[in-house]
């Protein structure tokens, strides 16, 4: 427990940390910030092409569909893009001072979660305008972003610390990540997948988390609790285990980079 | 003791003989050692065509130091190059940890190792007090309250506002130290930075050094320069060859030194 009375202590640098870091990642561009939201959508544009008009996919508000997965699937990705780095990126406080280093993963997951909150105005702007409306299941957000987060924390805390003695790791994992893109429904509807493989989706955490933001966006049904409640104790099992890794191999930190 | 309370409970029980309230470090029994690569195979390309090569060597930087601390003390590491100094001053720290044996710290412990550790060239100087003051674990409104000494001290009143980068090299300099030596830690732990700034600012460092030793802080000081040591220290700690060669009061300790290596 002593980690959290640190953290506490150290409270002032992980802010200022995840200030640096939502503003400092789009500097000097004249768009600025707008990139972190812009990104997405220009994204959901490309496959709001592809999949109708290319592909000849039928499917109603595909738009809308796509923008409820693609926009979770950011806060995913940009996670463990910025945090998997965010050790090495900071070799030379590393060497020099001692601090928490697990602020360091933990900075990049929040201030991608603080994207993430932005981008889902922007995702209840949609489906507001777009004819599906709102309903109260939206009051399940904060839940399902706390649980996205939960798992975020512990897959990039075990990233960060295994980055360092193993950079194959950054390649791996967007090879990785790749292939988890396309064992989510994401661009597709879960129903497609073939019966044989089915597990795969069960087995993918991300594939329950996406489909309980499309319960409460695109469906305004309620998420299935069950499966969030499975989903969640994976995540902070993982977290817990993400942060006994990383208290291991955080000691030889300082020698390694 | 505000820190680390826990620990305190701990070691009364391990190390039944110490009594923690008048100690500011304990080192028991610590060596360290580290990997020396002739040729680091980094890649699978290099691994293959050199596996023959990496086997690596180990150098034991310290061999079994005891050393206690105690509160109040100004206390000078010296040696020659090489001799350990530093990597203890780290292990201090907790920047690396030790491979044998065990360091206890009592108290907030800030290290002035390299200066301005995390400065942003882009940011203005307060900005900077801010994320750096924050590295050393200090709130918001600790570092408010701090802001107008730390500015005094480094005598930026005009550029403050101005971004790092803009700074001259003694003027960075400055900054950095004002900020470390304002953070009312009860341990500080320095590494070769005494000489900071023009003549001016080094004797306003040394005098706020002595400010602060008289206030029962503890200092640890690394340094070559013989002349502040006999200045500012209460004890002298030799390092040669990762062991302790002599330990007591500056004067005896120096004049050995010089002896041997000078």
């Amino acid at each position: 427990m002593k980690i959290f009375k640190e953290l506490f202590q150290y409270r002032e640098l992980l802010k200022s940390n995840i200030k640096k870091e939502i503003r400092g990642k789009y500097k000097g561009s004249f768009l600025g910030i707008l990139w972190s939201f812009l990104n997405p959508l220009l994204q959901v544009l490309i496959y709001a092409i592809i999949f109708p008009y290319i592909m000849r996919m039928q499917m109603d508000d595909y738009l809308i569909y796509l923008i409820t997965g693609i926009i979770p699937w950011t806060f995913f990705t940009a996670s463990i893009n910025s945090g998997m780095v965010s050790i090495i990126a900071n070799a030379n406080l590393i060497k020099k001072v001692y601090f928490p280093r697990i602020i360091l993963p933990i900075s990049s997951v929040t201030s991608a979660l603080v994207n993430f909150s932005i981008s889902c105005l922007i995702v209840i702007g949609f489906v507001a305008f777009s004819g599906i409306g709102l309903s109260f299941n939206l009051l399940y957000l904060p839940l399902i972003m706390i649980i996205q987060y939960i798992l975020l924390l512990g897959i990039v805390f075990i990233l960060s610390a295994i980055d360092l003695y193993f950079r194959d790791i950054e390649n791996i994992m967007q090879f990785f990540v790749n292939m988890l893109f396309y064992a989510t429904p994401i661009l597709y509807l879960p129903s497609i997948f073939p019966e044989k493989i089915k597990w795969v989706i069960s087995l993918n955490p991300m594939a329950h988390i996406i489909n309980a933001y499309r319960d409460i966006f695109y469906y305004k049904v309620s998420p299935d609790l069950l499966n969030l409640g499975i989903v969640s104790v994976v995540s902070i099992s993982f977290m817990v285990f993400g942060y006994l890794v990383f208290n291991k191999l955080q000691r030889g930190f300082a020698e390694e980079v | 003791m505000k820190y680390y309370g826990i620990i305190n409970k701990e070691i009364v029980k391990k190390y039944g003989g110490f009594n923690l309230e008048n100690n500011s470090i304990i080192v028991k029994n610590v060596s360290k050692q580290f990997k020396l690569y002739y040729d680091k195979a980094n890649t699978l390309k290099e691994k293959l065509i050199f596996w023959k090569r990496s086997k690596n060597d180990i150098l034991e930087v310290l061999k079994n130091i005891n050393l206690n601390i105690e509160k109040g003390e100004t206390v000078a590491l010296i040696g020659t190059n090489g001799s350990g100094k530093s990597t203890l001053l780290k292990l201090m720290t907790k920047i690396i940890y030790p491979n044998k044996g065990k360091i206890i710290t009592n108290g907030k412990l800030t290290s002035l190792l390299e200066l301005g550790a995390g400065f942003h060239p882009d940011f203005s100087g307060r900005e900077n007090i801010y994320f750096n003051a924050s590295i050393f674990g200090l709130t918001k409104k600790q570092i408010d309250d701090r802001l107008d000494k730390i500015i005094k001290f480094s005598e930026l009143e005009g550029f403050i506002d101005n971004p790092v980068r803009t700074y001259s090299s003694g003027m960075y300099m400055r900054l950095a130290f004002s900020v470390a030596i304002n953070v009312d830690a009860d341990i500080l732990l320095i590494d070769e930075i005494l000489a900071v700034g023009d003549q001016h600012f080094q004797e306003k460092c040394i005098n706020k050094l002595k400010q602060l030793k008289n206030s029962d802080k503890t200092i640890v000081i690394v340094t070559h320069d013989l002349n502040s040591v006999q200045q500012l220290c209460t004890r002298a700690v030799w390092l040669y060859e990762g062991k302790i060669k002599m330990d007591g009061n500056p004067k005896d300790v120096i004049a050995e030194y010089k002896k041997i290596c000078g």
